[in-house]
């Protein structure tokens, strides 16, 4: 799957570029640091690093992270993949049948402004402050970039191909599945990591609000219970997970566009 | 999308639902004190409307986005002029910056209440914070897209470097910072209400969970209303002044979604 013998020049010289920027990070720990054992940052603000590092360490050892990390990973991965599937049914069906076009088009913009965060509270009516609210907000965020960005794509296709789809007598579904779909998936991936940064906001702020679950709900808890340490330390975990979910995706969509020539070696 | 071939099946659609929506509250089809009537909805809306409370709510949460863009817009560009025109400015500080940028936002505010506490001055860096990254991101792809050949003529007749990134770069570069910028108002308007929702006791955001705790629906929908047409009537004044703005670029046949 990876190529160790082939690629390993390559991740060797980009280690070695980013190699002054990870000197510059830890100079700016370092220097928090000596700025907070001598006294010119307050201590009950912000702890030194190496403080907060040990209480990581305990989280780390113990397994304590693993539930409430997972608690959000389950959250933001189901939110993800419901807003995503039902973004690209919704944007191939717009783009594809113009009657559908013409039916949802004014729904989804009317719909598509409001801030979802907002929505979270009448969610929360409705749905009580369990999973399936937490994963409906998280859904509804994700859903409307995906499906923009899928509409622009099915027709952005190529009419050419279209033509010569028809020339072949390939039916409706074919053409779907083996065209437009592929001709599609960049505009559609670039939807989906716009929608991955969101899925997350919506997942951290529901958690944050119904008060249960997941490292959004310990932040804040950590903050109002003055547990400074720990809050810092439950953030270092959530910024890992986001930088995580990031390059996996970044990942993911490289191979998935290997043919694009911008993605050849 | 265009405006010109507004279909009425859609409309139909829409007005359908309202009126699904009308009935099923007073029926009786959905008992709930969740499920007010529209109508109810918009009585409540008029009512803090003329009441004078939601205007100046809506002013604060405007004022604090406003602010909150301005600063973390200012240092997007700044810093995205830095990095591309100095490799090793982003050598450096990339990586920092790149550890940084996929913390959620709503996690940063905690830490930012015990440093800046519940008012304006941690709303509107929670909001700068946000728009500084797309703002930096696209002022980096637009400086480093400006053409070379322009660059080189700047240096042609001598002018300075100062005035080459004033006078070539900048306008040359303005059509990504704007895209950036239009990225950043819509996230802006929900990093403001989300401050709001968590923090203090300010804005729409404050005023929405507070509905829902006091379990006055109609004036919730009401507030999530105005929310919709506020981020609706933002981006499209955005669009407009982007249109005057960079009128140049779009006579060259580029684009904007």
């Amino acid at each position: 799957m990876i190529c160790w013998t082939r690629c390993w020049p390559a991740m060797s010289r980009r280690l070695v570029a980013a190699l002054p920027g990870l000197v510059v990070l830890a100079l700016i720990l370092a220097g928090l640091e000596v700025a907070v054992n001598a006294g010119w940052i307050r201590r009950a603000l912000m702890p030194p690093p190496s403080a907060i590092g040990l209480v990581l360490w305990d989280l780390l050892e113990s397994g304590e992270f693993a539930a409430p990390l997972l608690a959000t990973m389950k959250l933001v991965f189901s939110g993800f993949v419901i807003g995503s599937a039902i973004g690209i049914a919704g944007g191939v069906a717009m783009g594809w049948f113009p009657a559908a076009y013409r039916l949802l088009e004014p729904l989804v913009e009317l719909v598509r402004p409001i801030p979802k965060a907002a929505l979270v509270p009448p969610l929360m009516l409705f749905l009580g402050i369990g999973e399936t609210m937490k994963i409906t907000s998280v859904s509804l965020a994700v859903l409307f970039p995906v499906l923009v960005n899928t509409l622009q794509g099915v027709r952005g296709v190529d009419r050419m191909m279209l033509d010569a789809a028809r020339t072949h007598g390939w039916g409706t579904r074919h053409t779907l599945w083996h065209l437009v779909l592929p001709a599609a998936l960049p505009f559609i991936l670039a939807g989906m990591r716009i929608s991955l940064g969101l899925a997350l906001v919506l997942a951290v702020l529901a958690e944050m609000l119904s008060g249960q679950g997941g490292l959004g709900f310990l932040i804040l808890d950590m903050q109002r219970s003055f547990l400074i340490r720990q809050m810092y330390a439950w953030l270092v975990i959530l910024a890992v997970l986001g930088l995580a979910l990031n390059t996996l995706f970044l990942l993911a969509e490289r191979r998935a566009l290997h043919w694009q020539p911008a993605n050849r070696p | 999308m265009r405006a010109a071939s507004r279909p009425s099946s859609g409309f139909l659609l829409i007005l359908g639902l309202l009126l699904l929506w009308e009935i099923s509250a007073r029926s009786g089809w959905v008992d709930s004190p969740n499920w007010p009537p529209l109508s109810t909805v918009l009585a409540a809306l008029g009512h803090d409307t003329w009441s004078g409370e939601l205007p100046v709510l809506i002013g604060g949460t405007l004022w604090r986005m406003a602010a909150g863009l301005a600063f973390g817009g200012v240092a997007g560009v700044a810093t995205g002029l830095l990095f591309a025109t100095l490799p090793i400015a982003s050598r450096l500080l990339g990586p920092t910056v790149e550890l940084i940028r996929p913390i959620p936002i709503p996690a940063v505010i905690p830490p930012l209440v015990l440093f800046l506490g519940l008012d304006n001055t941690m709303k509107v860096t929670v909001v700068a914070l946000t728009v500084f990254f797309p703002v930096l991101t696209n002022t980096v792809q637009g400086v480093r897209a400006v053409e070379a050949d322009a660059l080189a003529m700047g240096r042609t007749f001598g002018i300075g470097a100062l005035r080459r990134a004033w006078n070539i770069v900048l306008p040359a570069s303005l059509p990504y910072i704007l895209a950036g910028f239009r990225v950043a108002l819509a996230l802006a308007l929900v990093v403001t209400v989300v401050a709001e929702m968590i923090a203090g006791e300010q804005g729409v955001g404050h005023y929405l969970v507070m509905m829902q705790f006091a379990g006055r629906a109609p004036e919730m929908y009401a507030t999530v209303l105005v929310l919709a047409v506020l981020g609706y009537a933002l981006n499209r004044g955005f669009l407009a002044m982007e249109r005057r703005t960079i009128h140049w670029y779009f006579a060259l046949g580029r684009q904007s979604d």
